[in-house]
């Protein structure tokens, strides 16, 4: 069976959040919405699940400071021990700053790519970009994007005018 | 500034507008089209302090430490007092934004993003001085660990190493937190671009950027926890640099208060500095309806609040100098700074970071712009006074009567001083005219957010 | 003769001052030809060894010795100079050598560099005319042919007194041979005063040698034998056998001083008098009347009852007389070199009286002449004014500069006809002359000289000459038309009369003194005859308040003839750490009655001259009066010398050479003045147990009360493994002068640059090992105490801990290294540093140095670069030779084997360096005494340089 993607514009967040809820109850179908800012309630009426990146901040955080404590402790203790002012060559309350200090580095690096692979970024061009209007997806309208079959496509035009579409573009799949 | 003071705390904390989403992006992206003679009037202006500051370099460079005024005893000097000027001037910044942001201070949104800039640069223009104060700069890479063909490495109790790893990581997370709340306003510039040129550069680094759903519910989380490390980042950091004196054995550094000692100060002449830069720029781009007297009377509050927490450490200071009873540290605290050679730098310090910050009690301080202005300069100045009394006052003064000396410094290392505050605002400048300075995205939902509430 | 002399230019170095290879090479041959003559070979002058066929004597890298001796004020100190493939690069002391007893005073240590002065000349010229050897002896010299008695008449010789048989015997020579001929005698540095006291006394010019290591008394009448002597180093090597404690039962001497400026003696003293100079004579007089009893002094009683009704300083006085009687026979009375032949009559009735006289002092003929040097040079004036002179010869010495003002000779040296100058510079003398010939450095030229006890020893050349120069006796001896001017073979040709020559001439060369050559003493009787007029004569002068002005030779230049010596021009004053320069020097009552503070200028003004000098309040300097050092403000073409510091010349007379009674002084507050450069600024200790003393009594009481125990802080750590030799210094405060030979010392062995004025007005100076000064006692009468301070080698350092690189580390020996191809130069360390004994190089101190002064680097350690840090390494460098050495031999090192450079120089062996694995080794030992402590012991640092407190033996009778 055939499919096409159908794209309606918004002038406000309420329309745009009734017009996904509609969309909803009609079909299964991936649904994209784009805004200018954030909307978080958005996220349970897509059925989002919740972000793993927490995890990989954690992991990688974990990551940097193990390996600034090895670093140090292989240096200083192990590959060429010194007698430094008469301290141990096993000074670990030395190495804490440089540990906390790699833990974060390594988080913060590690949340970033986490970012950059989840939302798949950077990508500079996006089929969407080339919708008439859709540049103003940055400031004030909202975008919505769905994939829907042949048969449907007039009930969901439907639901997609109740809700206030001020723009509605189709494109046919493949 | 037009509204008379009986209403100005009760404006709204941010956006005291009426403006639709269109009219108040265009309105926050008019600084990068406009035209600001002001602005390059300053340009110029920095760009010659840019040059004064290349030129002293390269002689230094060239010449060597020697140009400076340093000696034994006084090794350390000006370039490490710039050194931790700077870098306390780039706390506020991540303070600002991290750690109100964790607190759901929404205000902070309108401020942010200068702050940010501010540290970036600040922290940017402090790491060029340890490396320049080198006496062989083009070693600098040593303090690196990498396997050298003289197999030795990096010594990891040194305060110095763990100043680099702190410096770096506060640099790189910085940077990651500001650049990554920039992203969805670049997309936004991308899209409001008349020129096709202006397009593809801001496109560039928009990342390509479309603001859908998933996006943005990533985003929020990542801007979150970054948030969450920078925040007990900035008290690190400033930590760390405090050790490079603490953990040494000399009186007048060696002290186990200066942790949250200069943190304290560190956020003390960051905020000033916020202030120093935010209240012309709100005044040249017209901004008193997104940066409200009530940011400005926020940040007056915190410097007060600071002021309170070095003065707190003053005290602590002197008494425990007084209380040790070792006559080294109560010879330095005691005779050396109120009383020696510097007595008069030491008080004009107590005037700046003690005294003058009480003004701020006054609703009608914190309300003038002018004041404010003044009082940042003043307390700004203060601290780096604070910062030189501290690092060679003590050095001059130290265990052995024999080998106390004074310390003069020569033209090169005001030259350099002078220049890297050039270098600061010429970059500064930069980033008002070619980066959105205030969050665009962030405003827009904050603004929905609110008005859902009321 | 001196044809056969040719080439005559075979120096090793152009006149750019650059060595090529060639030459280079040349010069390390003649270095080898010279290691030969330690065994007796023919002269090396024409013998080029290039090191295809490398000599035996010599493995490239191994240092060889050889004796020598240097001449100063006429007397010669023995020693051992140290070269590097031909280079003579470090002096050390001559044991054997009764001047030296192993030690060597600033003026020897800094002597090699000297050698390699750039500013040396280098070739002889006529002004304005030819140059050569050949056209100056056609000008100049006699022929043996034509005797006669009118043949050199107009021919003078101006030489410096020396004591030296080669010379006078050259001189006697020519006088048999050509009697007409002219010879004077004048330096600065020669004093005529003990001669006069002896002639006063005794009858005849006599020269006093005392030993001191025999006297339990000792009394000074400011007289500064522990560093302004010609037996200074044997005199404090006595002096300090005869105060150092090893346990608290030993016996120390006392020391008695009275002196009007602060001298490394007056700070030794356990009971200092400042007193103005011109009043010296009457404490003596004071002291003779309180020490006698009436009978031994019936002569005089007359005079004496005045001065002991007037006497000043009576506790001092009485003190002084108690333990003079009580030590009969053991004590001694010095008069300095200065003072007026009264008060040395007086000491010499003293010490008479005393019954010391063959036991602390004997007397022998006198070795240089016993005319005062002011009255030669007025009749030499007088000649050339009657146009008796019409060919001057200088041979040496500066007296266009240092001649008594008011003979204004130089202006008549360029009166004679045709006059030449033989010296290493072209100082003011040279200047005046039509001929300037290049002198020789002694360790370039052959020679012989007498210590100040007679002993004798030859001077022997350790390279090639530099340049084109002749030795002060080969121009004697083609000037005088001698048919031998070689200086090696008329030295051998000296001697060779002495039995079994050949076996002498080697042991001496090799020994550094020729055995049994000492003065035998002559006896002395006492005639107070002739001590009374004297005595009259001084009691004569009406008593004065006015300010007076006292000349003293300076401890750094001298007269200035070392004022062209880097190291000596930023060596700090042992007292007031001045550097470059010279100042006035006078006490806080004077400065504040001319309304001046330190840094101010005083303008003088006597006998027509006027000088403007900038002043330095010195507590502990005698009231209403002002010393005013020599050999500065020199105007000759010496580039480091130039107008450095102020001449006082100009205010020196021949009826004042020494003090002016009544100068007109004026104080002159100048805010602009230009500030001192010194290396300390604080000198008092602000209640810091840092330099740690107290009395004997004290010490033998309880010694607690001066080195408090436990004063080492317990360490959290786990004590690191030693294995092996660990390097320990000691440092006795109780013998330490102050001199600050061990300074020159360190510089000269570890290649430590010069940073010059500029640089220590900026507290740059670089001396590895610097010479702490503080006060203590009363404010009135302070007293000084002198405490060598260089890396301390903490166990704990904390200077290593901070380093970022791994700059500076521990080795198992216990030595903090510094690691300058590590270091970065963060300065870290330094801020550290609880001692700031660290150095940093701020500009690359070695850029642009002349490439003759590459010659004196010590080739055993890394000439630092900019950038880095560096400090005193306890020199390593001698460590690891030592130790190399021991391991060849498959043995362990010797306790004592190990000597550092400081150590070597002290003259009263203040250091004391070994291994404290070795529980029996000095050092180890030396630490077991009660008053072992640790500077700044209390932070931990765990030091391996100790310090004994210094002890001092005040009288029970006077309070301290």
């Amino acid at each position: 069976m055939r499919e096409q993607r159908l794209f309606a514009e918004f002038a406000s967040t309420e329309s745009l959040v009734e017009a996904v809820r509609r969309i909803r109850e009609r079909t299964a179908g991936p649904i994209e919405v784009n805004s200018p800012y954030s909307i978080p309630e958005l996220d349970d009426i897509l059925g989002l699940k919740r972000s793993r990146l927490p995890r990989v901040c954690f992991a990688s955080g974990v990551a940097g400071a193990a390996a600034g404590l090895a670093l140090q402790w292989f240096t200083n203790a192990w590959d060429y021990p010194l007698n430094v002012g008469g301290r141990p060559l096993l000074s670990w309350p030395a190495w804490i700053p440089v540990t906390f200090e790699l833990a974060i580095l390594g988080a913060a690096i590690g949340g970033v790519i986490g970012l950059l692979v989840a939302t798949r970024l950077p990508r500079l061009w996006d089929m969407t970009f080339e919708l008439e209007g859709f540049e103003r997806v940055t400031t004030d309208r909202f975008w919505l994007g769905t994939a829907v079959r042949d048969e449907d496509t007039a009930h969901v035009r439907e639901d997609l005018a109740a809700a206030g579409a001020i723009r509605i573009a189709s494109v046919p799949h493949g | 500034m037009t509204s008379s003071p009986a209403n100005r705390i009760d404006t709204p904390i941010v956006l005291d507008t009426d403006d639709d989403d269109a009219q108040l992006t265009d309105r926050l992206l008019a600084p990068l089209r406009s035209k600001s003679k002001v602005w390059y009037a300053l340009l110029a202006l920095s760009g010659a302090g840019v040059l004064l500051f290349v030129a002293t370099s390269i002689y230094t460079f060239v010449g060597g430490i020697g140009l400076w005024g340093n000696n034994i005893p006084v090794a350390w000097a000006f370039a490490i007092t710039d050194f931790v000027w700077w870098i306390g001037i780039g706390h506020a910044g991540t303070f600002i934004s991290a750690f109100l942001l964790l607190l759901q201070q929404d205000w902070r949104a309108s401020v942010n993003r200068i702050a940010e800039a501010m540290t970036l640069i600040a922290v940017f223009n402090a790491a060029l001085f340890p490396v320049l104060h080198l006496g062989r700069p083009w070693f600098a890479y040593w303090l690196l660990p990498y396997p050298a063909t003289m197999a030795v490495w990096p010594q990891f109790k040194s305060a110095l190493p763990w100043d680099f790893a702190a410096i770096l990581t506060y640099f790189t997370v910085s940077f990651l937190f500001w650049y990554t709340g920039l992203v969805p306003d670049l997309a936004t510039v991308r899209d409001r671009a008349e020129s096709r040129g202006r397009r593809m550069i801001y496109g560039v680094f928009a990342l390509g950027w479309r603001g859908s759903a998933e996006h943005w519910q990533h985003y929020r989380i990542v801007y979150g926890l970054l948030a969450g490390l920078a925040t007990p980042l900035v008290i690190s950091v400033h930590s760390v640099v405090s050790m490079d004196f603490a953990i040494t054995q000399l009186p007048g550094w060696h002290s186990t208060i200066f942790p949250p000692y200069f943190v304290a100060g560190a956020l003390f002449s960051g905020f000033a500095m916020v202030l120093t830069l935010l209240l012309p720029v709100r005044r040249v781009f017209h901004l008193e309806e997104i940066v409200t007297d009530r940011h400005i009377d926020a940040i007056a509050k915190m410097l007060l609040a600071m002021s309170w927490m070095l003065i707190y450490s003053y005290v602590c200071e002197l008494f425990i100098a007084w209380y040790t009873g070792d006559p080294y540290e109560r010879y330095v605290f005691l005779q050396a700074r109120p009383l020696g050679p510097w007595a008069w730098l030491y008080w004009t310090m107590i005037f700046a970071n003690v005294l003058a910050p009480q003004l701020l009690w006054w609703r009608s301080v914190r309300l003038s712009p002018l004041a404010l202005f003044a009082l940042s300069l003043v307390i700004q100045f203060g601290m780096w006074m604070e910062r030189f009394i501290i690092i060679a006052g003590s050095l001059s003064r130290d265990f052995l009567p024999a080998s106390w000396a004074d310390y003069r410094p020569t033209w090169v290392d005001l030259s350099l001083l002078v220049g890297s505050i050039g270098l600061f605002l010429f970059a500064f400048l930069l980033f008002l005219r070619f980066v959105p300075f205030i969050p665009i995205a962030e405003m827009k939902g904050l603004r929905r957010e609110i008005r859902g509430a009321a | 003769m001196t044809g056969s002399r040719q080439p005559l230019v075979h120096s090793a170095v152009d006149d750019a001052g650059s060595v090529t290879r060639r030459d280079f090479l040349r010069v390390i041959g003649s270095g080898v030809a010279v290691a030969g003559l330690g065994a007796c070979i023919e002269p090396p002058r024409e013998r080029i060894l290039p090191y295809t066929a490398r000599p035996p004597e010599i493995t490239p890298g191994i240092a060889t010795y050889y004796a020598t001796t240097m001449t100063l004020g006429g007397f010669g100190t023995g020693l051992v100079v140290e070269c590097r493939e031909g280079r003579p690069t470090k002096v050390e002391g001559n044991q054997h050598h009764p001047a030296s007893l192993g030690a060597a005073g600033v003026f020897e240590q800094a002597s090699v560099l000297e050698l390699y002065d750039p500013d040396r000349v280098r070739t002889p010229r006529q002004r304005g005319g030819v140059g050569g050897w050949d056209a100056f002896v056609s000008d100049f010299a006699l022929t043996p042919a034509s005797g006669g008695t009118e043949q050199g008449r107009g021919l003078h010789f101006l030489l410096e007194p020396t004591a030296s048989p080669l010379t006078l015997s050259l001189i006697d020579r020519i006088r048999a041979l050509h009697p007409a001929v002219g010879f004077t005698f004048y330096s600065p540095l020669a004093f005529t005063g003990a001669m006069e006291g002896a002639r006063a006394a005794f009858g005849r010019p006599l020269q006093p040698i005392y030993d001191l290591s025999r006297a339990a008394v000792i009394v000074s009448l400011d007289a500064d034998v522990l560093d302004a002597h010609p037996f200074c180093l044997r005199y404090a090597r006595q002096f300090a056998d005869g105060r150092r404690l090893r346990t608290r039962r030993d016996g120390m001497n006392r020391l008695y001083v009275v002196e009007s400026a602060f001298t490394t003696t007056g700070g030794m003293a356990d009971h200092r008098l400042a007193l103005r100079a011109g009043d010296v004579a009457d404490v003596a007089t004071a002291l003779l009347a309180a020490t006698a009893t009436p009978e031994e002094v019936r002569p005089l009683i007359p005079l004496l009852s005045r001065a002991q009704s007037e006497g000043p300083a009576t506790s001092w006085v009485r003190a002084a007389a108690a333990d003079l009687r009580a030590a009969r026979g053991q004590s001694v009375v010095i008069a300095g070199a200065e003072q007026p032949a009264a008060v040395h009559a007086i000491a010499n009735a003293l010490n008479a009286i005393l019954g010391s006289i063959g036991t602390t002092v004997r007397f022998i003929e006198p070795l240089l002449p016993a005319e005062a040097p002011e009255h030669a040079l007025t009749a030499l004036a007088a000649a050339i004014d009657a146009r008796a002179v019409d060919k001057l010869i200088i041979l040496g010495g500066n007296p266009s500069c240092t001649a008594p003002a008011d003979l204004r000779f130089s202006e008549r040296i360029r009166n004679v006809r045709s006059k030449a100058y033989l010296g290493l510079y072209h100082n003011e003398t040279a200047l005046d002359c039509s001929w300037v010939l290049p002198g020789l450095h002694y360790l370039e030229s052959w020679g012989d000289a007498r210590a100040c006890d007679g002993t004798a020893s030859f001077v022997q050349p350790l390279i090639r000459p530099l340049y084109d120069g002749r030795s002060v006796d080969e121009v004697l001896a083609v000037c005088g038309g001698l048919p031998t001017t070689s200086a090696h073979a008329l030295v051998r040709e000296l001697w060779s009369t002495q039995p079994d020559f050949q076996a002498l001439w080697a042991r001496s060369l090799e020994r550094g003194v020729i055995e049994n050559t000492a003065s035998p003493p002559v006896s002395a009787a006492l005639d107070w005859a002739g001590v009374l007029p004297v005595l009259a004569a001084e009691r004569q002068r009406a008593a004065r308040d006015s300010i007076e002005v006292t000349f003293r030779l300076d401890p750094k230049t001298l007269d200035g003839r070392f004022a062209n010596n880097p190291w000596l021009q930023e060596l700090p004053h042992p007292i007031t750490k001045l550097t470059w320069g010279n100042a006035a020097l006078l006490g806080p009552e004077t400065a504040k009655r001319l309304g001046i503070e330190t840094g101010d200028e005083v303008s003088i003004a006597f006998g027509g001259g006027r000088i403007s000098i900038p002043a330095i309040v010195v507590p502990g300097h005698a009231e209403s009066s002002i010393t005013l050092p020599l050999g500065y403000g020199r105007s000759g073409e010496e580039r480091v010398a130039r107008d450095v510091g102020v001449n006082v010349y100009p205010i020196r007379t021949r009826g004042a050479p020494f003090i002016i009674p009544d100068a007109v002084v004026r104080g002159v507050k100048t805010g602009s003045s230009e500030p001192l450069a010194t290396t300390q600024g604080h000198f008092t200790m602000e209640g810091r147990a840092i330099a740690r003393e107290g009395t004997l009594a004290a010490y033998r009481a309880d010694p607690r009360t001066i080195v408090p125990p436990h004063e080492i802080a317990p360490s959290l750590y786990e004590p690191v493994a030693q294995s092996g030799d660990q390097w320990a210094m000691t440092i006795d405060l109780s013998v330490c002068t102050g001199c600050s030979a061990c300074v020159i010392a360190c510089q000269a062995e570890n290649n430590i640059p010069v940073v010059g004025r500029e640089g220590v007005l900026k507290r740059r100076e670089m001396h590895w090992l610097r010479i702490d000064r503080y006060y203590t006692g009363p404010a009135e009468n302070p007293r000084v105490i002198s405490q060598p301070m260089a890396c301390q080698h903490c166990e704990k350092a904390p200077c290593e801990y901070v380093c970022p690189v791994n700059a500076t580390v521990h080795s198992p020996d216990g030595l903090n290294e510094m690691v300058y191809n590590r270091c970065v130069g963060t300065r870290f360390c330094s801020n550290n540093c609880p001692y700031k004994v660290r150095r940093f190089n701020w500009f690359d101190y070695s850029f642009g140095v002349p490439a003759v002064l590459w010659m004196q680097r010590n080739p055993d350690v890394t000439v630092r670069e900019r950038g880095v840090m560096e400090k005193c390494t306890y020199c390593v460098q001698r460590i690891r030779r030592a130790g190399i050495q021991a391991a060849t031999e498959r043995r362990a090192l010797r306790d004592g084997e190990v000597v550092t450079a400081c150590q070597q120089a002290c003259p009263t062996r203040a250091i004391t360096f070994g291994s404290l694995d070795d529980v029996d080794s000095e050092v180890s030992r030396s630490r077991r005494q009660e008053r072992s402590y640790a500077v700044l012991g209390e932070l931990g640092t765990e030091p391996r340089t100790r310090y004994l407190a210094r002890i001092f033996n005040p009288s029970p009778d006077l309070t301290v």
